[in-house]
């Protein structure tokens, strides 16, 4: 990653090899500079230096000529030798303009020292005239030399003019450069800054303005940040904190929503416990009413009206108590007669209901209030058209592990569609229902019961009567199943 | 704003970076060579030309000469001197060669004792042939090898010859002479005499012109006044024929007169292009340079042992001025 320290360090880094180049260049001018100086200024020095020699030479003769010593002897050598190093040197300083010159200056020293060699003779043969005339002799070239020396110097002035002039001109150039050098390199540093400065003002600014847009509420809006440093990562950050939060924003709305559906079903309960419980009360002033009735029949002598009454009561009872439990196929079985008894009092002779039932199958268990419906069926289908001999047969049977009830009429039958429509729920149950529980609700609740499809079977035909055959499983021990 | 500012600092950037490369491209190739140091493999022949007339055109063409024949033999050679006839100094240039131990002097001889002691003792102790140019020395008085130059004697004949058949076989000339005369301004006015002696009807009166410009002028308004049927002015001394001609034009009209010089100075072609000399003695500088140069060579080759002591002559011819004559 782009950090911002990694930043500063480039920029400070930038700024140092900037300046450590410059100065790197300058030096190496300088000392290139330094350098050709020493070299013209050791020119010039040299060719003093012969001057300088001879002149010394020629004072150090006459010394020995007024006083022929050991002492004044070195001396003299001395300054000899000195200057044919000099000469040696000058050698050195030999170019295509000066080589003639420098060839007579070289060869004019050696006069000079061979003159002095002869003076130094002469004064040794104790001929002090020829020593003299060789000393004054001496003394000429040495002043020829000097000015020999000078003329050298005029041509060499001549000759490097040209050199010493571009020297200069260089410095001047080389002045120039600093001068931009230095504006180049201050301008490249302000807009390293400037850039630099940006890259950390401009994310800074956009996570502001972000934070803005999230303190006005508006977290739909994703932060972005155009950089690649730790304020990336801040802004990261907390475009994950704004993602978080409008989570859990949403989270809230929807259970509130669920609160707030929770609370209306509650109502909806409530209400509906409130009509439920009506609804028990009605019922059982209807039940006390039909004992009283009963007694009252029975005390008045209307023996068959009072036992009529008690079977509407009990039946009403059963209804109402065992809706939501299982009963034996017995009880199942007594309530049904006793509703056959009521349809009997109500249709006397045009129905004759006969019933079979195998005392093994009367012990297990099933659903309450499954069988009544279905006889009622038969009754309405199967009786109440007709003006007489209306058969119901009612059967159980235990049948190699199951329980087989059959219901059977002679009624004006159903065809294919219908009794498909039936067994699919598709017929609404007809007025006059008493418990207003319908075939398809009976079939639901079998098949919920025992977890299986096949409970139900209708054989029927147009004209020829309609058969239910009810086929259940041997269930013994079922707490509740609703 | 934000692009403004980049904009302003990068344009700057470009125009200074431009200007900084201009400059650090000028700096870093701008020319640090010193003037070549490597000296040419053998030793070469060195020689000097030494002149007392370095500013006179007759000289320089003697150097354009002598440097010609220089460079044809791979020697080097310098051009040294004094100039207006400055004695001291040319024979301080003489002795300074001379301990320069040149390989070669090639002077203009100067008819004096100290020249002669430089160039018979110091010379012959070094060991340095010499050569003398345009004016020789008495060849008995010095060791010089030979003479490259015009025959003055001849040259003095010559002009008479050229007078006589101007101006007829009779009159007067006035020959002017400075007071000291040099070895070769001797001659000439040797060979005019000799010459002369063949016309008797022409008179001819030396006059002692001085050495400087007012001697000059004086010397001329005396002979004027001594001899007023005056024909002909023969200056031996270019220099002084300017001087001449100016002091006769003061007085009189300058075309009667017939003036003749010798050329060996600055003033002569100028004075001849504008017909104010009506003839002088032109001698061959060039030849004379080349020449000199060449004998030396042969010498210090020893090609040819000894030189022709008697001397080289060059050409020398008669130019007459343009406006024709009176």
């Amino acid at each position: 990653m782009n950090t911002i320290q990694k930043k500063i360090w480039m920029l400070a880094g930038v700024v140092i090899v900037m300046m450590f180049a410059i100065w790197l260049m300058l030096t190496f001018y300088n000392q290139k500079m330094q350098d050709q100086y020493n070299d013209i200024l050791q020119r010039y020095l040299q060719m003093h230096e012969v001057s300088d020699a001879s002149q010394q030479t020629v004072t150090n003769l006459n010394g020995y000529l007024t006083e022929p010593t050991e002492r004044t002897a070195n001396r003299l050598e001395r300054s000899q030798d000195r200057l044919l190093d000099a000469q040696a040197a000058m050698l050195g300083l030999r170019n295509g303009e000066n080589e003639f010159t420098l060839t007579n200056y070289s060869n004019m020293i050696e006069s000079f020292n061979e003159t002095v060699e002869r003076s130094v003779a002469f004064s040794g043969q104790a001929d002090n005239e020829a020593a003299l005339t060789e000393f004054t002799e001496a003394n000429r070239i040495s002043i020829y030399i000097s000015e020999m020396t000078l003329s050298i110097f005029n041509s060499e002035l001549k000759t490097y003019e040209r050199f010493y002039r571009d020297i200069i001109r260089q410095s001047e150039d080389l002045d120039t450069m600093g001068i931009l050098l230095l504006s180049l390199t201050s301008i490249l540093l302000l807009l390293f800054t400037y850039l630099f400065s940006l890259s950390i003002t401009k994310p800074v600014h956009q996570l502001t303005k972000a934070a803005n847009e999230l303190a006005k509420g508006r977290f739909d809006q994703p932060i972005r940040v155009d950089s690649n440093d730790e304020i990336s990562f801040l802004a990261k950050t907390f475009d994950h904190m704004r993602v978080n939060i409008n989570k859990l924003i949403l989270e809230i709305q929807q259970k509130a929503q669920v609160e707030s559906e929770l609370q209306e079903s509650k109502l909806l309960l409530q209400q509906s416990q409130m009509r439920h419980l009506q609804s028990q009360i009605n019922p059982h002033f209807l039940f006390n009413t039909l004992n009283t009735l009963s007694k009252k029949a029975y005390l008045d002598g209307a023996e068959e009206t009072s036992d009529l009454l008690v079977s509407v009561a009990g039946l009403l009872r059963y209804n109402l108590k065992r809706m939501d439990h299982t009963v034996t196929v017995q009880e199942e079985a007594y309530v049904l007669k006793q509703y056959m008894e009521i349809q009997k009092a109500r249709f006397s002779d045009r129905l004759n209901f006969h019933i079979e039932l195998d005392e093994s199958a009367l012990l297990y268990q099933m659903p309450s209030l499954t069988l009544q419906p279905l006889i009622e069926n038969a009754v309405i289908h199967g009786i109440e058209p007709k003006e007489e001999d209306g058969r119901i047969w009612f059967r159980i049977k235990d049948v190699e592990g199951n329980v087989f009830i059959e219901i059977e009429d002679n009624g004006k039958g159903m065809d294919e569609t219908r009794k498909k429509a039936l067994l699919e729920g598709g017929i609404n149950p007809q007025e006059g229902h008493s418990t207003g529980i319908g075939f398809a609700n009976v079939v639901k609740r079998l098949q919920l019961f025992y977890g299986r499809e096949d409970v139900v079977t209708i054989e029927s035909a147009p004209g020829k009567g309609t058969k239910i055959i009810l086929k259940l499983p041997k269930v013994m021990e079922v707490e509740n199943y609703v | 704003m934000r692009r403004k500012v980049i904009f302003v600092l990068c344009s700057l950037c470009a125009v200074l970076g431009f200007f900084t490369v201009l400059s650090v491209n000028k700096v870093l190739h701008s020319e640090w060579e010193l003037p070549e140091t490597a000296v040419s493999g053998q030793e070469r022949f060195r020689i000097v030309v030494i002149s007392q007339e370095l500013d006179t055109p007759f000289w320089k063409l003697v150097d354009e000469g002598a440097s010609k024949q220089a460079e044809k033999e791979e020697i080097s050679l310098e051009l040294w001197g004094s100039y207006s006839k400055n004695q001291e100094d040319f024979l301080k240039q003489v002795e300074i060669a001379l301990h320069s131990k040149v390989d070669g002097i090639i002077v203009q001889g100067l008819d004096t004792e100290e020249f002669q002691q430089l160039t018979r003792i110091k010379a012959a102790s070094y060991g340095i042939p010499i050569i003398t140019v345009a004016n020789d020395v008495p060849v008995e008085k010095s060791l010089r090898k030979t003479y490259v130059g015009s025959d003055h004697q001849n040259a003095g004949k010559l002009l008479m010859e050229q007078l006589v058949s101007d101006m007829g076989e009779q009159g007067e000339v006035v020959l002017l002479g400075g007071t000291d005369l040099e070895y070769s301004q001797r001659l000439r006015l040797q060979g005019m005499e000799d010459s002369l002696k063949k016309y008797p009807e022409i008179t001819s009166f030396y006059v002692d012109s001085g050495s400087t410009v007012e001697e000059a002028a004086a010397a001329t308004r005396q002979a004027l006044n001594e001899h007023p049927n005056v024909d002909a002015f023969i200056a031996l001394n270019v220099r002084q024929a300017g001087t001449v001609m100016q002091e006769i034009s003061s007085r009189t009209e300058l075309e009667p007169y017939y003036i003749y010089s010798f050329d060996d100075g600055s003033d002569a072609s100028q004075l001849l292009a504008e017909g104010k000399l009506d003839g002088i003695v032109e001698q061959s500088p060039e030849q004379m340079g080349e020449m000199s140069v060449a004998l030396m060579m042969q010498w210090l080759r020893n090609e040819v042992v000894p030189l022709d002591s008697a001397g080289y002559i060059t050409d020398i011819r008669i130019v007459e001025g343009k406006d024709g004559l009176p």
